[in-house]
């Protein structure tokens, strides 16, 4: 179909998200789209889900850092944020979510907000709470293995 | 603003890995509602924010809740009871050696104009309880929803001090102010309200730390030389 008039498309503004989890975290762009648009329906209806939009565009998710583009329509950021803000659980894995900006391009909002965070991330044997449990080590963040999963800890914990 | 937090053994955190969460979302401190945690607060210094050293009181009734406010006040700078029956809640609003109320509504406890006027006579603050509206669903979180609209309306009108809290038990339950407030908004408390909640937590630990300083005599007095008259 031809798309229509530039006067009446619709006017976006673009969310860069930050995503943390757990280290052994398996999250993609479908699931994370599906815990947001439960988030927004359950927030507020599907009337201002369908007025917000809410579509997760890029998605890249690795070793428990992640980020992605949450395009919602101009006038409901905060509406977005919210829904953001209301997501805690995807895929069964329990994660933290930050907006970090809001822009009015794909590209603005990339090369603005994202891609800080440094990926590399690495094993180690630490002592905590007087036993030896092995960690995931990214900078200056250590997630502990423990039986009833990871406990968070930075480097300060271990000093 | 400050946000509260229930760190390791009482939830999956250590206290600096909220502080350094905190910091990333743009909090200046974060208060430790303690209860078996036990943080080092000398290494936490070196931390990427203001660490605070609080204990939240969890007791089944107020006897037992009174025998550990007395035991913790004189070295703990926020004391929080955490509320859940009218007998607790009644008590903590009662006690000026409080600074604040938490989870009100939790078990079959409820707040009314009663409370409110106490609260405001003790300087207790009335913690609004974020964590449902973050991370319940259906009928619980309906009702939490339509208790804090309440709780709202009465402490507005007496014009009560209150505290705003996600009560995050992990670093991935923390959530930036501007994502509460945001959430505040669309919930029916606004947005202002959220951050003057997260900042009153900041105002109780400063005013504390004073108080418990050793230059601390009473309210308005202070210890120097006489005020030189022109």
């Amino acid at each position: 179909m031809k798309h229509l008039p530039k006067h009446l498309q619709p006017r976006w503004r673009y969310l860069a998200v930050e995503v943390e989890s757990h280290p052994d975290a398996r999250i993609d762009r479908g699931d994370f789209q599906r815990e947001l648009w439960y988030a927004a329906q359950n927030l507020y209806g599907d009337a201002g889900s369908a007025a917000s939009d809410l579509t997760v565009l890029s998605f890249a998710f690795a070793d428990g850092d992640g980020e992605t583009v949450v395009r919602a329509y101009r006038g409901r950021e905060g509406r977005a944020r919210a829904a953001l803000a209301c997501i805690s659980e995807v895929n069964g894995s329990p994660v933290g979510v930050r907006v970090a900006g809001v822009s009015g391009t794909v590209r603005a909002c990339e090369e603005r907000y994202l891609g800080r965070r440094a990926g590399n991330s690495g094993q180690r044997d630490v002592a905590f709470e007087n036993e030896s449990r092995s960690a995931v080590v990214r900078g200056s963040r250590v997630d502990v293995r423990g039986a009833g999963g990871f406990v968070g800890a930075t480097q300060l914990d271990f000093e | 603003m400050y946000e509260a937090v229930h760190a390791h053994p009482d939830g999956d955190s250590t206290a600096a890995r909220f502080a350094e969460t905190a910091a990333r979302q743009g909090y200046d401190g974060v208060v430790v509602r303690a209860d078996d945690a036990r943080p080092d607060y000398e290494g936490l210094e070196e931390a990427d924010c203001d660490v605070v050293d609080g204990v939240e009181i969890v007791a089944d009734g107020p006897d037992r809740a009174s025998g550990a406010v007395g035991n913790f006040r004189p070295d703990r700078t926020v004391v929080v009871v955490r509320g859940g029956t009218n007998q607790l809640n009644r008590f903590a609003v009662e006690q000026d050696r409080v600074d604040v109320l938490s989870r009100p509504f939790a078990g079959d406890g409820d707040v009314n104009h009663v409370l409110a006027k106490a609260a405001k006579r003790n300087g207790v603050r009335i913690e609004f309880d974020l964590a449902p509206a973050l991370r319940a669903t259906g009928g619980h979180r309906v009702r939490h929803l339509d208790d804090l609209r309440k709780l709202k309306r009465i402490l507005d009108h007496y014009e009560t001090p209150y505290v705003v809290s996600a009560n995050p038990r992990s670093h991935l339950e923390l959530r930036a102010p501007r994502e509460l407030a945001a959430v505040g908004e669309e919930i029916g408390l606004g947005a202002e309200w959220v951050r003057g909640g997260l900042a009153e937590w900041g105002r109780v630990a400063a005013r504390n730390r004073e108080r418990l300083s050793e230059s601390f005599i009473a309210p308005g007095v202070k210890r120097g030389r006489y005020e030189e008259d022109d």
